[in-house]
């Protein structure tokens, strides 16, 4: 039988279902928390860090990751704080600049504010998000890729480099790949990246409810867990 | 060696080990610490040994070859008991002068005394020392007494009382209480109560509980877990063995780095032997408790210092750190509740139990009690280990105990806490070693390491080589730590090279920020202290790279240039032989001038000119 905790997340009481993480019940009732690396399916690794929240304990906030964060009774939760709004902005600033050929990031810049990039652009083909190396190994349990490296060397690989075997080129990993779809206008070539903001329209509604789920077409783009 | 099976064979054993030992007369006490071994202090050991059969001294004199004794700057260091008499900077050939002088006949060799650097005068005994008069060896004196690899000289010494006392009369929830008392907090870095962190996981239920020891210390510079855990392993082993009667573990680990090649042996050696005398085992000591502990050998990754990935990477899996919305002494190794105490950390408990809570809560200050142990290091005259009570302002350690700078350089700043602390200037060493005022400076205790930087060290590029250790080290799991602190680097190094712009101040500031409240471990978290306190309290150093193009201190190679004072140059042909690029020309008895387009600033020329003539501007 399903037990069930009670949350307060940005005022409102949820009646949660017990062991399910912050976010999930977050989405679930309507509040948008950006993310980019939790697949409603997987485990949650906290990489992107942009589902962050303030978790408040005894009077002090922690901001920690949402994704990771489980329910529990009588958890006061805050998603959208000024705090918060800054932070996550600042993080997806750093995505889009070392990311700016996918239309998911560049999504998900626009959703959490991101005007200007204030970093020399980096026209990299992996954020590190491990969606694909996590479906690989709790989905279809072959464990074809991992992560391989440390720090700015890691990066995802098959074992040794070499395709093995047991990889059946099943093409979930391409699928959830947040960088499979470049931005509307093309592929950016590298000296021409550019925060790309044609979206901005979709905002419209969410800038005056802030917090809310409007199911705006970007979250269709970045893969949102209310999509799937 | 049998089994002890009581507490009775215990105390047996160590009056039988004291009575052999009383027929020494001399004890010879040579220091075989990762300081010492560097000057090649084996050689001295080896030599004094052959020296002491030779002249058929090995039933008087006692030979002791012990763990870091911490003047690591005048090694190899020897102190002769009784006397205390302190000899330093031996090399192999003084051995028979000391044994046939010295030993034989008492006298005491005036060229291997220290020289007292103020007074000028020879110093004879190790307690005079200023450097170590200064200070409250609770930990590191233990090491001088007891040969590293001998658990007869550890329970000769003392040794497993605390053990004996805790497994006869102390209840495990009245030893945390005793240790709640003490006030005693982390050594390993977040100065977290450890009486309290006991406490959690005791409470947490569970069949199987875990005690770690954590030696995996990486900062740059630092090396007192090592000291301690090369010189007096048992010292650690015994305070494991309380910690885990007091929270129901019944199996330990070590987790000790690679590359430490001398801790890892001799825990091993002190595990062995604690199992031989059945201090490990079941049953130890006779009484209900059993307990056992493995030694997991660090493949030296930095972050595996951080508790999670630290256990991660015991059970096998990669070293990376998650989340810990749920502590570890609920969750921990193998997802059992497990506490987590730093080297230092557990060679407190037995003393904390000997002499009780009152007794170490009487040192230090209002939030931090005891000794803490400090690896200083940099532009200092004596480096090496220093021991001093809580609540010590940064001063007295600098000044009093370190000596000053080398060569009469100004000091002017101290990277306390290795890589993740902060920078704090001159002008804030009245602060004292205290976990919340460092805090609160910006800096931290951290695990102890004590960088000491001098005029010519540039804050900017100091930063920068902490930055560059943390992209290196970073697992990379996270974004803010990966992307964040490449991203502060790569700022840090355009301000370096000349490209700075003033906006990039308030940019770094703010991604700094971002980076300590994002990060998903404490490592990622505490990355940008170098910056937050370098901002703080040396911005007008960053101005100065960016609005004038200046490197203050002379180090940033793209900011300064090499120039010949006509005044001084006496055109003697010495920087023209050095200058391995052609860069100086010049005629014998004529002034040399550097040619800026060829010079590629490498500073030999300077450091060769005996006239001071080369200078940077």
């Amino acid at each position: 039988m399903l037990k069930y905790v009670n949350v307060n997340i940005d005022g409102a009481i949820i009646h949660a279902i017990k062991g399910t993480s912050v976010l999930d019940t977050a989405i679930e009732y309507g509040i948008c928390i950006p993310h980019l690396c939790h697949v409603p399916y997987l485990s949650d690794l906290g990489a992107c860090r942009l589902c962050i929240v303030e978790h408040m304990v005894n009077g002090h906030s922690n901001v920690t990751t949402s994704c990771t964060l489980n329910v529990e009774e009588g958890m006061v939760i805050m998603t959208n704080t000024d705090k918060i709004r800054k932070l996550r902005r600042n993080l997806a600033e750093l995505l889009v600049a070392q990311a700016p050929n996918s239309r998911a990031i560049q999504d998900i810049a626009l959703r959490c504010g991101v005007r200007e990039v204030r970093y020399p652009f980096r026209n990299e083909d992996c954020v590190l998000c491990g969606r694909c190396v996590r479906v690989c190994t709790e989905v279809w349990k072959a464990r074809a890729i991992g992560f391989v490296g440390r720090g700015k060397n890691r990066h995802v690989d098959y074992p040794f480099g070499v395709r093995p075997e047991f990889c059946k080129q099943c093409g979930s990993c391409i699928q959830l790949c947040p960088m499979t779809i470049t931005p509307c206008d093309g592929p950016m070539k590298p000296g021409e990246e550019r925060l790309c903001g044609q979206c901005e329209s979709q905002l419209m509604i969410a800038d005056q409810t802030p917090g809310s789920c409007v199911w705006c077409k970007l979250g269709e783009g970045f893969g949102c867990g209310r999509y799937v | 060696m049998s089994r002890l099976n009581s507490f009775r064979e215990l105390e047996h054993l160590r009056e039988g080990l004291r009575e052999r030992l009383e027929k020494y007369t001399t004890t010879v006490m040579l220091c075989g610490g990762p300081g010492c071994h560097a000057a090649r202090s084996q050689a001295v050991i080896d030599a004094i040994r052959k020296e002491l059969s030779a002249q058929r001294l090995t039933s008087e004199v006692r030979l002791l070859v012990t763990g870091c004794h911490g003047f690591c700057e005048e090694g190899p260091l020897m102190v002769i008991e009784p006397g205390n008499l302190f000899y330093h900077r031996i090399s192999p050939d003084d051995a028979f002068e000391i044994v046939s002088q010295t030993l034989v006949k008492g006298k005491v060799i005036e060229r291997l005394l220290y020289t007292d650097p103020i007074s000028c005068k020879k110093i004879q005994t190790e307690a005079e020392i200023p450097f170590y008069r200064l200070q409250d060896r609770e930990l590191l004196s233990q090491n001088r007494r007891v040969d590293s690899c001998s658990i007869e000289d550890y329970i000769a010494a003392g040794g497993y009382t605390a053990l004996a006392k805790v497994l006869q009369s102390i209840a495990p929830l009245e030893a945390i209480k005793e240790i709640k008392a003490s006030g005693l907090r982390g050594r390993g870095g977040g100065g977290f109560p450890t009486g309290r962190k006991w406490g959690e996981c005791q409470e947490a239920p569970s069949d199987e509980k875990y005690v770690i020891c954590n030696a995996d210390e990486g900062d740059p510079g630092a090396y007192m877990d090592r000291g301690v855990l090369e010189g007096n392993p048992h010292l650690v082993l015994e305070g494991m063995m309380i910690g885990a009667w007091a929270v129901g573990a019944r199996k330990g680990y070590v987790y000790v780095r690679h590359e430490y090649p001398i801790a890892v042996k001799h825990t091993r050696i002190a595990v062995e032997q604690a199992r031989e005398f059945g201090l490990l085992g079941n049953n130890i000591l006779g009484s209900s408790f059993s307990f056992d502990v493995d030694i997991a050998r660090g493949g030296g990754a930095f972050v595996c210092g951080e508790s999670t990935a630290l256990m991660a990477s015991v059970e096998g899996k990669v070293g990376e750190p998650r989340p810990k919305d749920v502590h570890t002494v609920v969750d921990g190794l193998y997802h059992k509740p497990t506490t987590l105490n730093n080297v230092e950390t557990w060679a407190n408990i037995p003393g904390i139990i000997l002499n009780g809570s009152s007794w170490f809560a009487s040192k230090g200050t209002q939030g931090s009690k005891g000794t803490k142990i400090l690896a200083l290091t940099g532009r200092i005259k004596n480096t090496g280990l220093v021991e001093v009570v809580m609540g010590t302002p940064i001063r007295t350690v600098v000044f009093d105990i370190g000596g000053g700078a080398v060569n009469g350089k100004q000091i002017k700043a101290v990277q306390i806490g290795g890589p993740s602390g902060g920078c704090l200037p001159v002008d804030k060493f009245d602060l004292p070693i205290d976990f919340d005022i460092l805090s609160e400076a910006g800096s931290m205790v951290g695990s102890g390491g004590m960088v000491v930087m001098d005029e010519e060290s540039c804050m900017i590029d100091v930063t920068k080589y902490f930055l560059t250790f943390l992209q290196d080290e970073s697992c990379g799991k996270c974004l803010p730590c990966r992307v964040g602190v490449d991203r502060m680097l790569e700022i840090i190094t355009d301000i370096t090279e000349g490209r700075g712009k003033p906006e990039q101040l308030d940019l770094l500031e703010e991604l700094a920020d971002t980076v300590s409240q994002t990060a998903l471990c404490g490592l990622g978290k505490t990355a940008p202290n170098p910056v937050l306190t370098t901002l703080r309290y040396f911005r007008p150093e960053y101005e100065a790279h960016i609005n004038e193009k200046k490197c203050p201190a002379g180090v940033c190679k793209a900011l300064i240039t090499y120039w010949i004072d006509p005044d001084k140059c006496t055109g003697c042909k010495v920087c023209l032989q050095v200058c391995t690029y052609g860069a100086i020309t010049g005629r014998k008895k004529q002034v040399h001038v550097i040619d800026t387009q060829l010079c590629q600033k490498c500073g030999i020329c300077r450091s060769e000119c005996k006239f001071d003539a080369i200078r940077v501007i």
